[in-house]
């Protein structure tokens, strides 16, 4: 990853959605962006140009722009219509990312489009959050990394952050090893990085 | 066999699909593979298919194709009937935000010339409110208050072609509760599909979210209606009885929105026995 005196950016030098520029690169927010808030806090992650991405609850592509900086080929999936307008707009911009216009929980609905990848990125707000990533396994190489946003309230909000991420680690297991956890304060509240590969 | 976008896999090769993106997307709709058997694709294998010969033309194919399905998508979707009230509705409630907002500090301002002017000792419609007000000298505070009133008759003009465009979407949800509210209960809900499947208890408590989750989370009172609650027959309910008239009617406009989503016609028989019954409980006669 690239950091400018401590502040992480990602390589362009144009402004896509309003960022700040520095010294010809992008400055990603962790405030903003979930992922950067992970690459704050864990700093051996890191995205290689040969890398393949799924990405899975694009929103507006804003985090989706800055991967897009670092890796060859970004499969965006997103649901809702009226994201799915502004991530066009920024798709228009970044050759690599393949917008597809799809229910995440379905992946046999976008399976022909997708190639195997090296990274599958998750975030979306869903009860079912396990369950995507559970069922889009089947894109992931087999030595391919999982990266699974864990929006706790949307699982079960009347639960305790913690109790919501042993129950998901529990389900993930199946499918998955889980080799960290990272809760992303203070950058976003009730949110926990879980990082793994396939089994 | 496997089947991918650009073409079709058997042992013995490779059939390649119509280059025509709209055929493509067409073939695409229909593919729905088996995950259980599915062998995730290899670019490569377009090559070996005829169907690109570089990774960025695949790249190039792929991406066409993917924006031709998400634009055609988008744009049913932002045509539907339902979509536009929502927009509608979102509005109208903005502009009674902005009407509040610039009336207050309005008021506060004619105060200086009228110190005896209040508004709440009186009671009196927004627009009553502005006729006193004009009566100033400041031309600068007329003409302020005129642009308010401007808002003010956009806002009934909205608020009746709100009425009008939710009785041709939600002719039975409209003949329980008005068209206002429930055009509201569709905005909230997000668009008739989810409004049609949602429980009953969900949609009585619709516009109420922030108390529903200081009831699930600290255990605070639950509350009993949201939107629902603008609806005269709550509103003018005993308290008593609220609380119970606000469930049979949440229960009877869930179903109201089912006829809604799947007919898109008036149900009477349905309609009628629904008022009665919520009329019963209420008391109201």
């Amino acid at each position: 990853m690239i950091w400018i005196d401590s502040t992480l950016v990602s390589p362009g030098r144009n402004s896509i959605y309003g960022e700040r520029i520095v010294a010809g690169h992008r400055v990603w927010d962790p405030y903003r962006s979930k992922f950067a808030a992970l690459l704050m806090k864990e700093r051996n992650i890191d995205l290689l140009p040969e890398m393949r991405v799924l990405y899975l609850g694009a929103a507006h592509g804003t985090t989706v722009s800055h991967v897009a900086d670092y890796v060859d080929t970004v499969y965006a999936v997103e649901i809702a219509p009226r994201p799915m307008q502004a991530l066009l707009r920024i798709c228009q911009k970044k050759k690599n990312v393949v917008p597809i216009y799809a229910d995440a929980l379905l992946p046999a609905s976008y399976a022909p489009l997708i190639e195997t990848v090296d990274l599958l990125y998750q975030d979306v707000a869903s009860p079912l959050q396990v369950r995507i990533a559970l069922n889009n396994r089947c894109f992931l190489n087999r030595r391919g990394e999982l990266i699974l946003m864990l929006k706790t309230p949307c699982v079960d909000s009347k639960q305790l952050p913690r109790i919501v991420l042993d129950e998901s680690l529990h389900d993930l297991e199946r499918l998955y090893t889980i080799h960290k956890t990272c809760w992303l304060d203070p950058y976003h509240q009730g949110h926990a990085a879980i990082i793994g590969e396939p089994k | 066999m496997q089947r991918y976008w650009f073409g079709d896999f058997d042992g013995a090769g490779c059939q390649k699909a119509p280059t025509d993106v709209k055929k493509l997307a067409e073939r695409l709709s229909i593919l729905h593979p088996d995950l259980e058997t599915f062998v995730p694709l290899q670019w490569e294998q377009a090559i070996q298919c005829g169907f690109v010969t570089t990774r960025s033309e695949y790249i190039e194919k792929i991406r066409s194709l993917c924006f031709f399905i998400a634009q055609s998508t988008i744009s049913s979707f932002l045509q539907r009937k339902d979509e536009e009230l929502v927009r509608m509705v979102r509005v109208l409630d903005e502009m009674d935000e902005v009407i509040n907002h610039l009336l207050e500090p309005l008021i506060d301002w004619y105060n200086i010339y009228n110190p005896s002017f209040s508004r709440k000792m009186s009671r009196q419609s927004d627009r009553d409110c502005i006729t006193k007000m004009r009566k100033t000298d400041n031309t600068s505070l007329y003409s302020c208050l005129d642009g308010v009133e401007n808002i003010i008759s956009l806002r009934s003009v909205l608020a009746s072609d709100v009425n009008r465009q939710a009785t041709v979407v939600l002719p039975n949800c409209c003949a329980l509760v008005g068209g206002i509210v429930a055009a509201r209960l569709l905005a909230r809900a997000g668009g008739l599909e989810r409004l049609a499947k949602m429980p009953s208890a969900r949609i009585q408590v619709l516009g109420a979210e922030n108390a529903l989750f200081s009831h699930l989370q600290v255990g605070s009172p639950s509350p009993k209606h949201g939107i629902i609650f603008q609806h005269q027959r709550i509103h003018n309910a005993p308290r008593k009885v609220r609380g119970k008239v606000a469930r049979v009617l949440a229960g009877r406009l869930s179903i109201a929105a089912k006829f809604d989503y799947q007919r898109g016609t008036l149900v009477a028989d349905f309609v009628e026995d629904s008022q009665n019954r919520i009329n019963r409980i209420g008391g109201f006669t």
